[in-house]
């Protein structure tokens, strides 16, 4: 008797070291942003040139959400991404994982137009600290999506 | 009412504040179809030795190229990002009107349905954060009253340790009305604003229906300065005067006493270094313009408006500099800003 029992997908031997790696730069980033938001928020290594201006950004009343600092909020993604893209998280044949690390892997993205437009829309000022999360993000939803669609996207055809 | 040169005298106060396959089957074989790469040996050899006549079907697989497929959304992203980029550049040059920055000018009458504020546009929002190219083009116009150094050198600082900046106005006086443009000019190169909206003064004032933005019921974050803005009044008729808006505190009241017993508005103390009482430019230079014209003349160096707002702008600005250290250094090492220290005494 046979027993059914879920079966991993397959990845592309790059996305999960590459997923790996960005999310852990995204928790580097934003935890660099987080200490620097609770000690000295000027005191971030960043260029003051009018449009790119981090301390302006990260100390604007939109740099809080709900009253938790976006800089944390960060940090929380950023380890769940991490989580979601450690090798055993990718060889998991539970299903929810798979999803869990798309939607939040999307939900990062998706904040990122908010932040985006916050910067250029409300703020005026670019913080380039910020945009390497962004980067990150947007890269590591890229990453995502092609190590989901490259085990996904295989059919079956007829000879 | 009486008036300073250029300011307006506090109304009566009112004794009451208003205020985001095939479908494999997921049993027994542990080597699936899907566990099987693209390309893969296994997947490979299974088509390469397949015979006419053999009991199973074989099975090929085609790639739908993944990494395209996966781009799509992730080029959607970033094209959106590309597309505000384009329109914030595009909305820096020229800001554009917005029917949403309009405010019925026919002022205070309660029949207009007029509430004296509106929600003040983006844009408008936006065309505050004038390029430092185009303040430093304006520089200090000469016919500027330069804000008047106060004070025994000691800096006024908040509840948080950084310089306090005390503004006191009311939405009805038409000098607040034009001084409030260059104040949050210069305020927005300190830090930002939210919730800022839009008013314009009283329409049986001098200067009539001034557009202008308000300073109530708005906040402002920096890590430079402590901005403590007071509108004590609307530009709605009420009695003699106009519907109390806000009180100043008693440590603002003491500073008003302190520096300008008349108690003419606007009072702008920069952190008890320097005074500016009364509008820095006459209000004559905004009439007729909407806050959307207003706004978009602020990035036109050559524009009137230019000239009397940034223009102003750049003195506050010298002013506050000067209590901050030189911070941010994107003001600080403005040589327009130091040339205007200079002048300033500081």
């Amino acid at each position: 008797m046979t027993v059914a029992r879920p079966v991993a997908r397959r990845v592309p031997g790059w996305v999960s070291p590459t997923s790996l790696g960005l999310s852990l730069a995204a928790v580097a980033i934003s935890s660099y942003l987080t200490v620097t938001h609770y000690t000295d928020p000027a005191a971030l290594a960043c260029p003051d040139t009018g449009i790119v201006n981090c301390t302006l950004v990260t100390t604007s009343s939109w740099s809080v959400l709900l009253g938790v600092p976006l800089a944390v909020l960060g940090v929380v993604w950023a380890v769940v991404m991490t989580a979601l893209t450690t090798p055993w998280a990718w060889r998991s044949a539970a299903r929810w994982v798979s999803g869990a690390r798309l939607v939040v892997s999307g939900a990062g993205a998706a904040m990122v137009l908010y932040l985006v437009y916050v910067e250029l829309f409300r703020i005026g000022a670019i913080c380039l600290w910020c945009t390497a999360m962004h980067v990150t993000a947007v890269c590591l939803f890229g990453v995502i999506l092609g190590g989901r669609t490259a085990s996904s996207h295989r059919v079956p055809a007829s000879i | 009412m009486s008036k300073s040169p250029s300011g307006s005298s506090r109304p009566a106060r009112p004794t009451t504040n208003t205020n985001n396959k095939n479908t494999k089957n997921r049993t027994t074989t542990k080597q699936s179809t899907s566990d099987v790469r693209p390309g893969s040996k296994s997947s490979v050899s299974s088509d390469a030795k397949a015979k006419p006549g053999e009991a199973t079907p074989p099975t090929r697989f085609r790639s739908r190229h993944p990494l395209i497929t996966a781009l799509v959304p992730v080029g959607l992203v970033v094209a959106a990002i590309a597309a505000m980029v384009v329109v914030k550049a595009a909305g820096t040059s020229n800001p554009p009107a917005s029917a949403s920055s309009h405010i019925n000018a026919t002022g205070g009458s309660s029949g207009t349905g007029d509430t004296g504020t509106t929600v003040l546009s983006p844009q408008v929002v936006a065309a505050l954060s004038v390029p430092a190219a185009t303040l430093d083009a304006v520089g200090s116009p000469s016919g500027d009253v330069l804000p008047n150094k106060i004070g025994n050198g000691s800096v006024l600082k908040g509840a948080d340790g950084k310089p306090l900046i005390t503004y006191i106005g009311a939405e009805y006086c038409p000098f607040c009305a034009a001084e409030r443009w260059s104040l949050a000019v210069a305020l927005s190169r300190f830090g930002t604003f939210s919730n800022l909206s839009g008013t314009h003064s009283s329409d049986s004032d001098e200067f009539p229906d001034t557009q202008t933005l308000s300073f109530y019921g708005s906040s402002y974050s920096s890590p430079y300065i402590d901005f403590q803005p007071v509108e004590e009044a609307t530009n709605q008729p009420a009695g003699a005067g106009y519907q109390t808006l806000q009180a100043p505190t008693a440590a603002q009241s003491a500073l008003v006493a302190k520096y300008d017993p008349q108690g003419s508005i606007p009072f702008l103390d920069i952190a008890n270094r320097y005074l500016i009482t009364g509008s820095s430019f006459s209000p004559q230079v905004l009439q007729g313009l909407s806050r959307s014209q207003i706004a978009a003349d602020l990035s036109d160096p050559d524009s009137a408006v230019a000239q009397a707002i940034d223009g102003t702008a750049n003195d506050i600005t010298a002013a506050i500099a000067a209590v901050t250290g030189n911070q941010p250094s994107s003001v600080g090492s403005s040589a327009t800003i130091a040339a205007i220290a200079q002048k300033l005494g500081a």
